[in-house]
């Protein structure tokens, strides 16, 4: 057992594990791989890349038989040889840099939020808010609708919910797996409704039903915004041959035990401003947007960069995906920084998709060739959060253009 | 290097793509570029260059991923680097 310990049995009910992963895991995959490790296994209840890449530390639910040791070493190293293996060094571009704007607060506002109420978990990645965050949402999304609105942008509003064969028809089954949320129902059957009515009950945290109590499923809980204008137009002619629109939605990426705090929540809501039509007018459109946010940004004092981004891709095609989009320069995100642990904190991003969605879903130019698409997203809880750990919950220290909103 | 020379390089870089793209190899002709094709999509991409990666060396980094997207560019660029 050259490469694997075990530490802590006797001082603490969790084991902890320790991994020398069999290829060294590069400084810019660290995150990457960190956040994929959540979904190796359920007996891991953290996991961290420590050290230059070359440890890995699982702490474990529950100590475990060596056999299920072996086998959680095992997809752990299967995870770290798929993304390291042959790893493309990702092409970073910074379009903006205001991390050193300077900001008043340094603590993290979390607990405090809890404690006055504005702010109570439901469950693991499920918040409700409270007035004083509801209304910085909502000062924040009427920024990007004054974005929208200065690209004549058309109003759209989508459901939460999203059919499985959309999905499939673009891709995500095999881009995003583990992040996908599904809906379902109990089955049309008298017995099986009848047997919930009377049975169904939650058992930590998790309901008591029979899985063949459910019907198959046919819709997801949607990941994007996006993704509905799309389905809107396929299989037609691009009206104009070009459109922009802009929507709010309810969005759902679970993110396993990575679902910490406000950083990283189930449901989230973004505000999207889409854009479809020529490569230039997609492109041009995403450039004239991040100009006009980089004002709005700075009449608020954020503090952020914007820098060259992927999507988190599953490990099977992480490594092709992550470095085609980082090489064509795809994707750009606003990364708020978090003073309180200096971090930042992607609370937006600029996106180009090429005519990935226009081939895809037969969304043509009158030309007859495929639409390019691009978008530009923001998260709400995130843009409140990282103003906050920011500016703190007093609004007196606010910039005053947030003062206002609130007055 | 005259056409008769190139004319080569041009087949086996038809034939790596069929491969890697895997489609016929008469659905490769010798313009083919990025995204003429289904297959040719990002994902096809990236099979294109790792198989250019195992068969004349390539290095795969943000330049040539973004250089490399038809066949003539292949080309151009194995010939250039003397990689063919």
């Amino acid at each position: 057992m050259p490469d694997q310990e075990r530490l802590n049995q006797i001082d603490s009910p969790a084991t902890v594990l320790i991994l020398t992963p069999e290829l060294p895991i590069p400084e810019h995959l660290v995150g990457e791989v960190q956040s994929k490790l959540a979904y190796v296994d359920e007996d891991i209840q953290a996991a961290r890349v420590a050290g230059t890449g070359d440890r890995i530390e699982l702490h474990l639910r529950q100590p475990i038989p060596q056999e299920r040791l072996d086998e959680v070493s095992g997809k752990v190293q299967r995870v770290v040889v798929s993304m390291a293996k042959g790893a493309i060094q990702p092409k970073v571009q910074l379009l903006e840099d205001h991390l050193k704007r300077p900001v008043p607060f340094n603590a993290d506002p979390h607990p405090e939020l809890i404690a006055r109420g504005e702010l109570s978990q439901e469950a693991e990645g499920i918040y409700a808010f409270g007035p004083l965050l509801s209304r910085l949402m909502e000062f924040f999304e009427s920024q990007f609708i004054s974005l929208a609105d200065s690209f004549d942008a058309a109003p759209y509003r989508f459901p939460s919910l999203i059919p499985a064969g959309y999905l499939e028809r673009v891709g995500y089954f095999s881009s995003f797996p583990h992040s996908l949320t599904f809906a379902t129902h109990l089955r049309e059957d008298l017995e099986v409704i009848d047997q919930f009515a009377h049975s169904a009950a939650c058992e930590a945290g998790e309901l008591n039903v029979p899985l063949e109590s459910f019907a198959p499923v046919q819709s997801l809980l949607s990941p994007a915004v996006c993704y509905h204008l799309y389905f809107a137009l396929a299989d037609q002619p691009l009206p104009n041959g070009q459109a922009v629109a802009t929507a709010v939605g309810n969005c759902f990426r679970y993110e396993s035990i990575n679902l910490t705090s406000l950083e990283r929540l189930w449901n989230f809501t973004m505000r999207e401003v889409i854009f479809v039509g020529t490569k230039d007018f997609v492109l041009q459109s995403r450039e004239t947007a991040r100009q006009r946010m980089e004002r709005a940004f700075a009449s608020v004092g954020l503090a952020y960069r914007v820098e060259s981004a992927n999507d988190p891709f599953f490990i099977g095609e992480f490594r092709k995906q992550a470095a085609f989009q980082s090489a064509f320069q795809l994707k750009f995100e606003i990364r708020a920084r978090l003073p309180f642990k200096n971090s930042t904190l992607a609370v937006g991003s600029y996106n180009y998709h090429q005519d990935f969605f226009g081939r895809h879903l037969n969304i043509a130019l009158p030309d007859g060739s495929p639409a390019h698409t691009g978008c530009v997203a923001f998260g709400l809880e995130r843009m409140a959060y990282a103003f906050l750990a920011q500016y703190g919950l007093d609004p007196a220290a606010w910039p005053p253009p947030v003062q206002e909103a609130f007055q | 290097m005259n056409d008769d020379q190139a004319a080569p390089l041009i087949q086996r870089l038809q034939a790596l793509l069929a491969t890697a793209l895997q489609v016929p190899a008469e659905a490769v002709n010798e313009s083919l570029s990025f995204g003429d094709l289904p297959q040719w999509d990002s994902m096809g991409h990236m099979e294109v260059m790792i198989a250019l990666e195992a068969e004349f060396g390539v290095e795969i980094n943000a330049d040539t991923i973004t250089a490399l997207t038809s066949i003539p560019a292949i080309s151009d660029y194995l010939k250039g680097n003397q990689h063919a």
